[in-house]
């Protein structure tokens, strides 16, 4: 009896995992098939002919609509991302050291105004927060795409919650030796602080590379050069009808390997880092 | 050691965050809601109360907007933690190295944004040609306009968002069946509880906090929701997939209404996801009281 529940559970369980992926995998032949047969009736999984039309359309040319390269803006928006996770990481991992384990006044009053804006809605301050932007001259910059998304209150509430379960009785230690606080967060916390740096890095990339409204607000046609790929995206879908939804669909999922790596790196440490969010 | 004694190097730590939340979060903040009190469009700002709100709370596109979006909230709740957790339970049970693969898989969804999602899923659901309409027809089945009816479009809306926080979400869940102490699966099962009952009165009450933090996250994600609708449906087929966030986003190209109104609207929908989530806390809390009196 209970042998047959495992089964089914079991069966269940690789049915729903396979199904999670049937939407992707069912995709990935249709990027080969040429413009008319992608909607063609009968739905065939495989192309008649296999061409590779769509691919070099998205790797070679600049959608004459945009006057952008896809791979180009790809690269920018890999580039943001990775300036973003190296400072956001920075800060946000050392106020959260400072949180868990520093005595200061007005620690109670400074961690509430950090918690406080998890309550605040992104749309409510989006149109102040360009015309705030745009008073510091911050419009059409690379700056504007990065430094307003930097700290969240989420992530230093994450490693705070991490910090929180080393022993004191380190620093202490560490104090008595005459070490500052700054040299105790180097080389006590910080090499300690791997798993979690993993899974928030992961999270800060991916949420700076799939960010779509915020920079289509502050970055205008005079910075092409600048235009993050889910603009990409939103234009060639829009443009479909003209540039083939072939190419729209080879360009879509081309824009998934980064976010691929980035599980390959992560998927060590997810087990232990969703334990991690500490939620009692 | 002394209340005050690392000051000096505390603040240095938290600068950075506070100058940048102050910048970007508390004075955007603070000019939103001086905003949707006050009239600009003359020369000099008069302070009209609440007269933004009040017209804003007549525009039916808007008003409609907010329905349509709390009503997609709360589905969307109610379906994904239902599920994670029922699938959660799954995972703890079946072999550990399947449910460590199973595990890491699903999270992949959730590292991709919803416009890639939305142009997939457009591209599976297209009227003429799409995968599941072709396989529907080979069953004799007419083909479904899932984009621009007004029963499916909300349908193929929900689908895609569900699929992005699914495997998340179960992760979560998982996290937290596995901290509850074994012997209380044990004394449950000495006692010979079976599978429903053991989950009626020992896993659900334990993980009644991990409920009460995805359904609060949920809320605050999907009240915002509009990538998926934008692709998909563009709020289509008579505003049965608008959400506020895309209604906005539209107004703000359109110059439909004013940027003040934009922002009162922001405002107002801020207002609605702290009264929602004020709501969960506070039914929550009395159902736990009732269980203790049991």
């Amino acid at each position: 009896m209970r042998k047959r529940n495992k089964l089914i559970l079991t069966i269940i369980v690789v049915v729903i995992v396979l199904g999670i992926f049937t939407p992707i995998l069912l995709m990935f032949p249709s990027m080969f098939k040429d413009k008319y047969e992608i909607f063609a009736y009968p739905w065939k999984l495989f192309p008649s002919t296999w061409n590779f039309d769509n691919l070099s359309r998205v790797f070679f040319l600049q959608y004459t609509s945009l006057e952008v390269n896809f791979l180009q803006s790809m690269l920018i928006t890999i580039i943001v991302a990775s300036i973003a996770v190296v400072f956001s990481l920075t800060i946000n991992m050392i106020a959260g050291f400072a949180f868990a384990r520093l005595k200061f006044y007005g620690k109670t009053f400074f961690w509430i105004f950090v918690l406080f804006t998890m309550f605040i809605p992104g749309i409510t301050i989006l149109i102040t927060s360009i015309k705030v932007v745009s008073f510091l001259g911050m419009i059409d910059t690379l700056w504007v795409l990065i430094v307003p998304g930097l700290v969240s209150a989420y992530n230093i509430f994450f490693f705070r919650q991490f910090y929180l379960g080393f022993p004191k009785e380190i620093d202490e230690a560490a104090k008595i030796d005459g070490a500052t606080n700054f040299q105790i967060f180097k080389m006590i916390y910080f090499p300690m602080s791997k798993t979690p740096m993993v899974i928030i890095g992961a999270s800060i990339f991916m949420g700076y590379y799939n960010s779509y409204l915020w920079p289509t607000l502050t970055i205008s046609h005079e910075r092409k050069e600048l235009y993050q790929i889910m603009y990409i995206i939103r234009m060639l879908f829009s443009d479909a009808s003209s540039i083939g939804y072939g190419s729209v669909l080879a360009a879509t999922l081309i824009s998934l390997i980064p976010p691929f790596i980035i599980f390959m790196i992560v998927q060590k440490y997810i087990r232990e880092g969703i334990a991690l969010t500490g939620v009692k | 050691m002394k209340k005050g004694s690392d000051t000096k190097s505390a603040y240095i730590m938290i600068v950075p965050v506070i100058i940048l939340l102050t910048i970007f979060v508390y004075i955007p903040l603070i000019i939103a809601f001086i905003r949707s009190f006050v009239d600009t469009s003359g020369d000099t700002v008069q302070f009209i109360g609440l007269g933004t709100f009040i017209k804003i709370l007549q525009n039916k596109n808007f008003t409609k907007s907010i329905w349509t979006v709390i009503k997609f909230a709360l589905i969307l709740s109610v379906f994904q933690i239902s599920t994670t957790f029922l699938f959660a339970n799954a995972l703890v049970k079946i072999n550990t190295k399947l449910s460590m693969f199973s595990r890491t898989l699903i999270y992949l969804p959730n590292l991709i944004s919803g416009i890639v999602v939305a142009v997939i899923f457009t591209l599976l659901t297209t009227f003429n040609g799409g995968i599941i309409n072709s396989v529907i027809g080979n069953m004799g089945i007419d083909p479904i306009a899932f984009n621009n009816d007004v029963f499916w479009s909300p349908v193929s809306i929900i689908i895609p968002t569900i699929w992005i926080g699914f495997g998340y979400f179960s992760l979560v869940m998982y996290a937290g069946i596995i901290n509850i102490p074994k012997e209380y699966f044990e004394a449950a099962e000495i006692d010979g509880a079976g599978f429903w009952q053991t989950l009626r009165y020992i896993t659900i009450p334990t993980m009644k906090n991990y409920f009460i933090l995805l359904m609060v996250t949920m809320i605050v994600v999907n009240i915002q929701m509009f990538e998926i609708p934008m692709i998909m449906t563009n709020g289509q087929p008579a505003n049965q997939t608008m959400t506020p966030v895309l209604y906005l986003v539209h107004s703000r190209s359109n110059g439909n209404i004013s940027d003040n109104e934009i922002t009162t609207s922001a405002v107002l929908i801020m207002l609605i996801i702290v009264a929602i989530n004020s709501a969960i806390f506070y039914l929550f809390r009395t159902r736990k009281e009732q269980e203790w009196e049991m």
